[in-house]
């Protein structure tokens, strides 16, 4: 499972920190040039408040208009140095960490398609939403800073040495508050960080209770329950007004300190270095140019006690990023994978192909789990369709799923041909094994896309040909751009038994030598089944093809009747014959009834409002 | 669709498009008007920021002083005295600048807290119209995002905006207080900086936009990518899959690139500029102080006021997008304060009598578009049980809700005895007449809060007494926690009928005259499918009822059936006469007949 608490912070720091160093190496050139540049600002920077400083000394004071004209001619120059450098820098700092972003970025997600079912089982996709959304930014976030943060040191090492050279009593005095700027904007960033995500949790409060009112806001109008609701909004922002105070008084104590601290350094100049200048010590254009340092200092040690927190938080990000990236896929490859035996076209119709034997077969999900399936057998003949029925855990779905290697056997083998599904290579296995799913996913592209899923370059025409087999091209062309109409979030969306025509079509298109329908018929409107029995049927000509179903009309599909119990076969027949002879067979779909029959009604769920528009 | 369509937590960089001069006007006026309770507060608030940006500004005066007075007289005390002054400046600010953060953040704060309240308490008034017509995310956005990026204002902004706003024009009026050339020459550099500052606002906004677009695009990509696995596994077409989250994701890695070069050019552009004043400050003031026009302490003070003069355009240009934000925020929701209830309670309605017959006469009623009800007409008789049966589509849920009055009709009326419905209050309304709807729905809370959500000063004895009449008391205060059981988020502790038993049980707590019944569809599980069929029987016995059948036995079990199709009463009657009537009630009812299984359901 992963998770914040999973590995011990330490060790997970160091391959955090690993992580973030090798994504950076291919870009090592440009954060050199960055940091040069970095440091080019810094000394254009740092010269200025000198260059400064001369021009009053050794020209307004003494009124030389010569060396004025220098002087101005040097800053402007020290001007033009320090803009370019400093949009360099930034552009270069931010080039370098919103590409290594994107590398992982891409290497997170590609990862993560790849991994086996067991691990999405176990990890929400929220979860991995947040690892790829909130985690890469908060790398981001560290290596954005790299060059700024060595142009901050060199300023701060930088200033301070012109200061103390130029008088050391106003520059200790000047300079002795601000080491606690540092320190102060460290702790500040500490203690603010657990109340901003204290206050991010009572404004989630916040969010569910409108979500729960608007979602229920038939209920809540239909029993006049809105005082209730009202009340528990009330609580919900007060909460939130409490925790921002709390947030605001954090921010009330030390905001203004840190302003504090260089400001006192400030009068210490005005004041003593007043005294120094009349005892001769200290020449007017100095004055001015310790105040303008010491302006320059506030910032860059906020910063550098900024990142402090910064910079634990992005290592503690990269490592639950590392540890994704270190899953290792479960199901992969094999190193020398051997060809499936030729079948002539793709599906292997023409000669005779998609024998599949299940030899012995165990399994359990995870290890030391329960046998899901034990000293399992079964063949299916090129061609042929079977059906497999059991109760809900006998281990169906399972069978459905360790064919085209979803999950690998525990004991036994699954031959596909005569072939181990585990020798042959994961991407023509999977093209020769079709499925339909109980769910149908449908991607927000385009209706032609969606049902090309396994072929993207299809023509048309096949398209259109799978479309038509699976008894969906009517409804298709009467959608408002036809083939080429957007489905998902912004685009139109499907009634239940129409996204799984989408799905018949789309494994019609794939041409498998085996097909999958895993419950693909249950949720589907009874009274719209019979049109998609249709279609199945078409698709199943002459393909083998193993049905897992719980509806009579569905298993009639099939040749023979394979009856599951506690991941065993316990008979095998016909329908009819199992009808008659076997009283296991009749309780499961008596029990497989009762439960579709609450399903069942004279019309289903009443839709009014979608036929209104809504 | 499963997988797609849900959205992301991910509030992205608070961006909108801008308001035009006139809406920014209008919600510039009306939140001050909004902000009239809190006016005492306000003005301190004010009071103290016009404090905090003296004692900033102060700074370079009492440097300026003790150059001028001190340095060039050789007079100590005159040292001594601006140090001091300074000294007491800057404490004096450090105090006034804690109190400006805890008034601001109060004034804010309260501010935001009540809104809340305001705008949510109006979401509640909105009748269901509204709620059809706007999508729930985007209802829900209005009370999270749009009042965060407020939040986001008060907590990081505001204060800098004004005091950023008020050091800029402090700076230009002690400038011309010192020296008035030397300040206009000074301030030339002002209109350019302004004009770059307008062109990286307008630019980067487009470029914030944009960055926006794609990021959201990522993220579906990659929410899809993620929810859609085993499909793409399935039909080995990771590689596909890979590229296309690899082309979004390179496309926000552009767009973002493109916000960055744009501020690596305007940054440097205002940093140059500050320097540049400096030379001509330096320049000029040095030529002015040989003809003893200023004082070298001017030309200090000038070079150091520079930065307060430059900082502010800075900052106020990048505070600019989240001020922007907050106003358009504001500007969403003050349109939906100003959305009026349609639903809404007429002056002088008065309370409906406790009982009578319900009576649809003429109704014709749509969602907004074409009409779902022609010219219905329907009449419940007190104490009658009425089966609404027809497919899907046909409207049965929608004169269900008219009867309730979720919705007003287009034309027609709906009666309650002799009242006609918008006549009554809508609490005597709510009190006679209920609604349960197909799903148990359940709120956050325990069953016990659930269960009075109609009636939220019910006693525990009369909550009891409810759950008995059902049958149920047993079953929940068997529970460990009794009826104090919390049932999570929507329920979710709960089986999905034991959901339908609360939702039942809140309604016999209501105890109406009138009960308005969805029939549940959806499956339920074999253990409560008893239960809530024996407390449905129960909860309407001795009621008006009507109800949406969608289970044969409930068609048949009613006193009268009134089939709907394509928005029309096609027949009425009970189920016998309408079997015997051979119409398009015996025809629904064949067709279900013909569907395996369905003679053992329905013996």
């Amino acid at each position: 499972m992963l998770g914040r608490g999973y590995v011990t912070f330490r060790s997970a720091r160091g391959s955090g920190w690993r992580l973030m160093g090798e994504a950076l190496s291919p870009y090592r050139s440009v954060v050199i040039l960055g940091s040069l540049f970095a440091a080019t600002w810094t000394a254009a920077k740092v010269a200025v408040p000198s260059i400064v400083r001369v021009i009053i000394d050794r020209g307004i004071v003494p009124g030389d208009s010569g060396a004025l004209a220098l002087g101005a001619a040097v800053l402007i120059g020290a001007g033009v140095a320090q803009a370019v450098s400093t949009g360099l820098r930034r552009y270069l700092a931010f080039k370098v960490s919103l590409r290594v972003e994107a590398d992982l970025r891409a290497r997170l997600f590609a990862h993560v398609q790849r991994l086996h079912f067991g691990f999405h089982d176990r990890t929400q996709t929220g979860e991995l939403m947040s690892r790829a959304n909130t985690d890469l930014q908060q790398i981001q976030f560290f290596l954005v800073f790299i060059p700024i943060t060595l142009a901050n040191l060199l300023t701060v090492a930088s200033v301070a040495v012109v200061l103390l050279l130029t008088n050391v009593r106003l520059a200790l005095l000047a300079l002795a508050a601000l080491p606690f700027l540092n320190l102060g904007a460290a702790w500040f960033s500490r203690q603010l960080h657990p109340v901003v995500l204290a206050l991010q949790e009572r404004l989630a409060g916040v969010a569910s209770v409108v979500e729960e009112t608007v979602a229920g806001i038939r209920v809540v109008k239909g029993f006049g329950a809105e005082g209730l609701q009202q009340r528990q909004l009330d609580a919900a922002a007060e909460a939130v007004y409490r925790e921002s105070m709390a947030a605001a008084r954090l921010r009330a104590a030390f905001l203004p300190f840190l302003d504090l601290l260089p400001t006192l350094g400030l009068v210490a100049i005005v004041w003593l270095g007043g005294h120094e200048v009349l005892a001769g010590r200290l020449s007017v254009g100095e004055l001015v140019q310790f105040n303008a340092y010491v302006l320059m200092l506030i910032w860059p040690l906020r910063m550098v006690g900024m990142l402090v927190a910064q910079t634990a938080r992005s290592a503690a990000s990269a490592a639950r990023v590392a540890e994704i990236l270190e899953t290792e896929p479960a199901v992969t490859d094999p190193s020398d994978p051997l060809a499936l035996p030729d079948g002539g076209g793709p599906s292997g119709q023409e000669r005779g192909m998609g024998a599949v034997r299940f030899e012995a077969v165990a399994f359990s999900y995870g290890s030391g789990g329960a046998a899901v399936l034990d000293g399992f057998d079964l063949d299916v003949a090129p061609g042929e369709a079977v059906a497999l029925v059991g109760p809900t855990g006998c281990g169906k779905t399972t069978v459905a799923r360790l064919l085209p290697r979803f999950y690998d056997v525990t004991g036994g083998r699954v031959l596909l041909d005569g072939v181990d599904v585990r020798r042959l290579a994961l991407a023509d296995l999977r093209r020769a094994v079709g499925l339909v799913f109980e769910d149908t996913f449908l991607f927000s592209d385009t209706v032609a896309a969606n049902i090309a899923f396994a072929h993207p370059g299809a023509a048309r025409e096949t398209i259109q040909r799978a479309a038509e087999l699976a008894g969906a091209a009517e409804f298709i062309e009467e959608l408002p751009n036809g083939y080429d109409t957007q489905l998902g979030e912004r685009g139109f969306s499907l009634s239940g038994g129409q996204r799984q025509r989408l799905a018949i079509a789309r494994a019609i298109l794939a041409d498998p030598r085996v097909l999958i329908l895993d419950d693909a018929t249950s949720s589907v409107d009874p009274t719209k089944e019979h049109e998609i029995r249709g279609a199945l049927a078409e698709v199943m000509a002459g393909r083998t093809t193993i049905v897992i179903a719980h509806r009579p009309a569905t298993i009639a599909l099939a040749d023979h009747v394979v009856l599951l119990d506690h991941g065993r076969v316990v008979d095998v027949g016909t329908h009819a014959e199992l009808v008659a002879r076997s009283a296991r067979y009749r309780e499961v779909l008596a029990e497989a009834e009762r439960r579709d029959e609450a399903e069942r009604s004279l019309a289903a769920a009443d839709e009014d409002r979608v036929g209104a528009g809504s | 669709m499963r997988g797609v369509g849900r959205g992301t937590g991910q509030i992205v960089d608070a961006v909108e498009e801008a308001l035009s001069p006139e809406e920014a006007r209008r919600v510039i006026r009306r939140t001050f008007r909004m902000l009239r309770p809190y006016r005492g507060r306000v003005a301190l608030a004010a009071a103290l920021l016009v404090v905090q940006t003296v004692a900033v500004l102060a700074g370079p005066a009492f440097l300026r002083y003790g150059i001028d007075h001190g340095i060039a007289r050789r007079d100590l005390g005159a040292i001594d005295r601006a140090g001091l002054a300074f000294l007491i400046t800057v404490l004096v600010g450090f105090v006034v600048s804690r109190a400006v953060i805890r008034t601001v953040a109060r004034v804010g704060e309260s501010f935001l807290r009540d809104l809340r309240g305001r705008v949510f308490r109006h979401l509640t008034t909105l009748s269901l119209d509204f709620y059809d017509r706007e999508k729930a995310g985007v209802v829900v956005s209005r009370m999270t995002s749009d009042i965060d990026a407020l939040q986001e204002l008060v907590q990081q902004g505001l204060v800098l905006f004004v005091v950023n706003g008020l050091l800029f024009v402090g700076a230009v009026v002690v400038l011309m207080a010192m020296s008035p050339v030397l300040a206009l020459i000074t301030l030339a550099a002002v209109p350019p900086v302004v004009l770059v500052s307008r062109w990286f606002r307008r630019e980067s906004n487009q470029a914030y936009l944009d960055l926006r677009d794609r990021i959201g695009d990522t993220l579906s990509s990659l929410q899809e990518g993620l929810s859609g696995v085993r499909v793409v596994q399935a039909f080995a077409q990771e590689r596909g899959q890979i590229s296309r989250f690899r082309s979004a994701s390179d496309a926000q890695y552009a767009a973002h690139l493109h916000t960055i070069s744009l501020q690596a050019r305007f940054f440097p552009a205002i940093e140059f500029a500050g320097v540049a004043a400096s030379v001509v400050v330096l320049v000029a003031g040095g030529l002015m102080v040989r003809s003893d026009a200023v004082t070298v302490g001017t030309v200090a003070a000038f070079v150091l006021y520079l930065n307060n003069l430059f900082e502010p355009i800075n900052q106020l240009s990048q505070l600019f997008s989240t001020v922007q934000a907050a106003a358009a925020a504001l500007h969403k929701l003050y349109g939906l304060l100003d959305e009026r209830p349609v639903v809404a309670e007429r002056p002088g309605a008065y309370d409906l009598a406790p009982g009578g017959d319900l009576t649809v006469d003429g109704v014709t009623f749509g969602y907004g578009g074409a009409p779902v009800l022609h010219d219905v007409s329907v009449e419940v008789r007190s104490g009658e049980r009425v089966a609404l049966v027809g497919p899907t589509g046909a409207g049965k849920s929608t004169l269900a809700k008219l009867m309730a009055r979720l919705y007003d009709p287009d034309a027609g009326a709906v009666r309650f005895g002799t009242t006609a419905l918008p006549d009554a209050t809508l609490a005597s309304l709510r009190e006679r007449i209920v609604v349960v709807p197909q799903e148990g729905f359940l709120f956050n809370g325990t069953i016990r809060d659930n269960v009075a959500v109609g009636r939220p000063d019910a006693s525990d004895a009369e909550i009891v007494a409810a759950l008995e009449r059902l049958g149920l008391a047993d079953r929940f205060q068997s529970l460990p926690e009794g009826l104090e059981t919390e049932v999570r988020e929507r329920g979710s502790r709960l089986s999905a009928g034991e959901r339908q038993l609360v939702s039942l049980a809140r309604a016999a707590l209501a105890d109406p005259a009138v009960l308005v019944l969805d029939e549940a569809t959806s499956n339920l599980d074999p253990g409560t499918e008893l239960a809530v069929e024996a407390a449905m029987a129960e909860l309407m016995r001795g009621r008006t009822v009507v109800v949406i059948a969608h289970r044969l036995s409930t068609a048949r079990r009613a006193d009268r059936v009134v089939v709907v199709d394509e928005g029309r009463v096609v027949e009425e009657g009970t189920h016998a006469e309408l079997m015997a009537r051979q119409g398009s009630y015996a025809a629904l009812y064949a067709s279900w007949s013909q569907e395996p299984g369905a003679a053992t359901a329905d013996p």
